[in-house]
């Protein structure tokens, strides 16, 4: 079983609890704008062009040697990856950690993400998958159940604007996390801040409330703005349309706790 | 409060009627720390540590050589200018302070630096090896290993000076010259405590604030007693220690830290018992201490019943560096017992100050590698943390720990070389070069061996060990200097420096010429002989650089690295074969550590098949080089670090660049405690950290006296940042851009 691998990063802090190994796979059936991650939508891998590392020696034929020229990801099997992933295992328990596969979408290859929950589970390596919830739940339910916790990254509660931002509508997505809840698998949900797009408290608000019912959520973390994207989309030849936007200051996230905390039974983290 | 150079005395600098609690005495001493910090970085600075020196122009000693060169050697002339020295020694006071004891300079830096070592015992074979690998051979260096505190504790200075009297009286004329230098030097350190003591008594008089005044009367009181009787009280025993840290480092910059709950625990809980020490009093006197030198305290660990040692007095040594708040070079010895409040408390204090401490240990693989060598467990647990990558038992050991360094690099570029000039006889390979490596590393091994014991045998002519001597146990019964047979052991450490160039090129041109024959050997060769600054060479570099690399995760560069580190350890661990005739039974114990020499070892190097230009600085200790993996991992880094220790007890330790946004909060702290905890019990020995904000040291390295109360851990050691020169202020730059490729980029 192969998927094309973007990125393994380890002694990754913010892809889940305790130091965890995050996978990156190829392809995500949303076109996010702000995503930081942009070499991992297309379905196929690509090629990224860093002109400031370009030594002008013309011969790329031969293999750029100065990572000027990169192909977003190669192709690995489930045990190359596995080789990578239990180099951490000490530090997983250590800190009750694991594997976070994320993406791109993850569900596009559900497979590979299925064998891979096997292979972590057989070396007892927890596992957790970064998923957006858009695929059908035939597809993504098998991949789910093979998972010790889910993380969802739902961006806006309202559909329209959802749909003009992502490319997809959102009832599937609500549908699919309120399924999952009957799983009994832990569940973080994790809206990210885009500004002008997501930062509305009212947004915030609203999931918050939708998912405070589901006795399965274990936090929900809105995430800072991230704005490492911006030298991948140059790469990429792509335009950037939050090129100019920035992480959220302290103060503004402070305002943001401050809007969530009346929302009971949920454990809330902002920034 | 007024700073000038020439200050050395600080009394009548507040309102006779002002009360001060601890803490704004600790506050109003740390400003002055941070003050006295930039005079420093002002005059110049210092690659190196702290060492609690007070820069100042009152007094300034005029060296009275006994040799045609300038310079001093032996006994007497060492002893005749230290006690010169003590007689005319100004006393440093300040009334806010708990204790006196700052010393201004160190009398072995006064000798002409291309002086040190005694001409009669020449060693000019040795030297032409040693220039050819680079070797820094540790002839002529000094101290470097730990005096046991608890001696003096027991003796004081009377019962000492009285005890070498006595032995001098049982000994032949041939120990003569020892007994009497020993015995001038301690009548002249009971002369200069008794001196200072009256001096402060006088100055108390003088102070007019009531408080501060009593202070300084209390500090003659102690004074004037342990001159000569041993401590009795908590404030006296630091104090002692205070003194005798400054006494040996005026002579020869020897330190002495040590266990600090075995050294006090028994005078905090009696003190406390009898009703006359608080915490908060106890906390203020240890603040002081830490003030008045950065030397290494070891804290926790295991005690010989394998019992956590922590105590309460291990949370107040927390909480006076917490309140303090500078350079302080605290270990913690972690073990599967420690207390988990303890440990957490801890590393909130790592991230919270950012100031480098504390720092790690592992007690199992020390404790498992110094087995190793033949000793049992009550010895191997007496060894504590006490220099920048230093293991020593205090009192019992000479090892010139961190004195000893051979360029591994360099070995690597006359083997290289030398396949190269036999290419059209033998043709390259990683395999061909490896053994012509083997071949090369053992010749420079060997010699290094030989100098030791050259250094050992011919060191009393030189510098004897006048001040350490007088702490070792059963040293002053044997009559000789420590390195004449005094020590207990000689367990003597000998470090590899540039682990991560070696391993690298041999990864490389294997990667890069055997496996995908991408260039030939003679076109590498080329482009190296050019510094890569030819035709293609920039391309051919970049090819080189982002080969398997050391420190990225079970790589081929991993690979070279223990291969290589399994030939440096049997290697050393041969010396042990070869001078198993010479009566002090020397041990030699293998270690990877470069100290601040990262620049020096590269400066004579010419570019490596790594991708490494000419004359830049080789990787710091077990490190690998910078950009050892994209994501900088630091699990990967840490695990490749712990796959390459020697195993015999001394350290190869982890330098960790951190961001302290990652331990911003509760979890946080939970997954850092995590971290340390896996990166101790996966083998290695030391962690040294730095919790360091990129952006701010980016800002700090263009104008470093915007932070004069930045501390970073250089190497083993602390450092104000402001101290260091451009240089060493780049090399901590580059390593945390290494690790924070997303924080700094593109600054």
């Amino acid at each position: 079983m192969k998927a094309f691998v973007t990125d393994i990063q380890r002694f990754s802090l913010q892809d889940g609890p305790g130091i965890r190994t995050a996978v990156f796979l190829q392809g995500c059936n949303m076109h996010c704008p702000w995503c930081h991650n942009p070499e991992t939508i297309p379905l196929r891998p690509v090629e990224l062009y860093y002109k400031e590392k370009c030594l002008g020696c013309g011969k790329c034929a031969e293999g750029c040697t100065s990572g000027a020229r990169v192909k977003s990801s190669k192709e690995m099997s489930v045990d190359e990856v596995m080789r990578e992933i239990r180099q951490d295992k000490r530090y997983y328990d250590e800190s009750g950690g694991g594997v976070t596969v994320s993406g791109g979408e993850p569900s596009l290859h559900p497979g590979f993400v299925m064998a891979l929950a096997d292979a972590c589970h057989a070396e007892d390596i927890s596992i957790a998958v970064e998923t957006n919830m858009s695929r059908p739940w035939q597809i993504i339910e098998p991949m789910l159940k093979k998972m010790d916790l889910i993380m969802c990254d739902l961006k806006l509660n309202l559909t329209i604007p959802h749909k003009k931002q992502t490319g997809l509508d959102n009832p599937t997505i609500f549908n699919s996390i309120g399924r999952s809840s009957k799983l009994g698998i832990p569940m973080i949900v994790r809206p990210p801040l885009v500004p002008g797009v997501t930062d509305s408290v009212e947004n915030l608000h609203m999931i918050a409330e939708y998912i405070a019912k589901m006795d399965n959520i274990v936090r929900y973390e809105v995430l800072n703005f991230n704005p490492l994207g911006g030298a991948k989309r140059d790469a990429l030849g792509m335009g950037n349309a939050f090129a100019d936007a920035k992480p959220f200051s302290e103060a503004q996230l402070a305002e943001f706790r401050a809007a969530l905390a009346d929302i009971a039974g949920l454990e809330i983290k902002v920034g | 409060m007024s700073h000038t150079m020439s200050k050395i005395q600080f009394i009548n600098e507040f309102p006779a009627e002002r009360r001060f609690t601890y803490d704004e005495r600790i506050a109003l001493l740390r400003a002055r720390k941070i003050a006295q910090t930039e005079e420093k970085a002002r005059a110049g600075g210092a690659d190196e540590d702290d060492y609690g020196l007070i820069v100042q122009d009152v007094f300034h000693y005029k060296l009275k050589p006994n040799h045609p060169n300038g310079s001093i050697y032996g006994y007497a002339a060492w002893c005749e200018n230290y006690c010169a020295i003590l007689q005319q020694h100004p006393i440093y006071v300040d009334a806010l302070d708990a204790f006196a004891a700052k010393g201004f300079f160190f009398l072995e830096r006064l000798r002409p630096s291309d002086k040190k070592w005694n001409p009669d015992y020449a060693y000019p074979d040795l030297q032409a090896i040693f220039d050819t690998y680079q070797i820094i051979s540790g002839i002529d260096n000094c101290h470097h290993f730990t005096p046991d505190l608890q001696i003096g504790f027991d003796l004081g200075w009377g019962g000492i000076l009285k005890k070498l009297r006595s032995e001098r009286a049982r000994h032949d004329a041939t120990h003569h010259a020892f007994y009497d230098a020993e015995i001038a030097v301690v009548e002249n350190i009971i002369a200069f405590i008794r001196r200072a003591g009256e001096e402060i008594g006088r100055l108390a008089k003088e102070e007019q604030n009531a408080q501060l005044a009593e202070n300084l009367r209390m500090m003659s009181e102690i004074d004037m007693r342990i001159c000569s009787e041993p401590p009795k009280t908590f404030r006296e025993a630091v104090q002692w220690s205070c003194w005798f840290s400054m006494l040996s480092r005026t002579y020869n910059r020897g330190s002495a830290g040590g266990q600090l709950e075995d050294l006090f625990n028994p005078f905090y809980e009696r003190d406390v018992q009898a009703g006359i020490l608080t915490d908060d009093e106890a906390v203020f006197y240890l603040a002081c201490m830490f003030l008045q030198d950065s030397r290494y305290w070891q804290l926790s660990g295991l005690d010989e019943h394998d019992e956590d040692r922590t105590c309460h007095l291990s949370y107040l040594a927390l909480d006076a560096a917490d309140k303090l708040n500078i350079a302080t070079n605290l270990t913690i010895r972690m073990h599967d017992k420690i207390d988990p409040v303890f440990f957490r408390k801890s590393v909130e204090c790592l991230f919270r100050n950012k100031q480098g401490w504390p720092r790690y240990s592992s007690d199992k693989a020390l404790m498992e590698g110094f087995m190793r060598c033949g000793y049992p467990k009550e010895i191997a647990r007496r060894r504590v943390a006490a220099g920048c990558h230093w293991m020593c038992i205090p009192g019992m050991e000479y090892t010139m720990n961190d004195t000893v360094k051979v360029n591994i690099a360099m070995v690597f570029q006359v083997a290289w070389r030398e396949m190269m000039a036999n290419a059209e006889k033998v043709p390259p390979s990683a395999e061909v070069l490896w053994k012509l490596y083997e071949k090369h590393l053992k010749i420079a091994v060997d010699a290094t061996g030989r100098g030791i014991i050259h250094h050992l045998t011919y060191q009393t002519k030189s510098q004897p060990e006048l001040i350490l001597n007088l702490l070792q146990h059963g040293l002053i019964e044997k009559g000789v200097n420590i390195t004449d047979g005094g020590a207990n052991y000689y367990n003597i450490c000998v470090d590899a420096a540039g682990l991560a160039v070696a391993a690298d090129s041999f990864a490389a041109v294997e990667q890069r010429i055997d496996r995908e024959h991408r260039l030939s050997y003679a076109a590498l060769d080329a482009h190296m002989n050019a510094d890569y600054r030819d035709e293609d060479g920039e391309r051919v570099r970049q090819l080189m650089y982002h080969g398997p690399r050391y420190g990225g995760g079970e790589t081929l560069g991993d690979a070279w690295a223990v291969r290589i580190s399994k030939l440096w350890t049997s290697l050393v661990r041969d010396l042990v074969a070869q001078h198993k005739d010479n009566p002090k039974h020397v041990n030699f114990i293998p270690g990877f550590f470069s100290w601040s020499n990262t620049i020096l070892l590269g400066s004579r190097l010419a570019a490596t098949p790594n991708g490494r230009r000419a004359g830049e600085p080789i990787n710091h200790g077990a490190n690998p080089n910078d950009g050892f993996r994209a994501d900088g991992a630091v699990t990967a880094m840490c695990n490749s670090i712990a796959a390459i220790q020697p195993g015999y007890g001394n350290t190869a330790p982890v330098q960790l660049e951190v961001d302290p946004q990652i331990a911003n909060d509760s979890e946080g702290v939970d997954k850092m405690c995590a971290m340390i905890r896996g990166i101790i019990n996966s083998g290695n020995t030391l962690l040294n950290i730095n919790i360091i904000d990129a952006k701010k040291i980016m800002e700090a390295d263009k104008n470093p006296l915007k932070y004069p109360d930045l501390v970073v851990r250089v190497t083993g050691f602390t450092a104000f940042f402001a101290m260091l020169s451009p240089k060493f202020r780049k090399l901590v730059v580059d390593r945390i851009r290494a690790v924070n490729c997303e924080a700094v980029a593109g600054m």
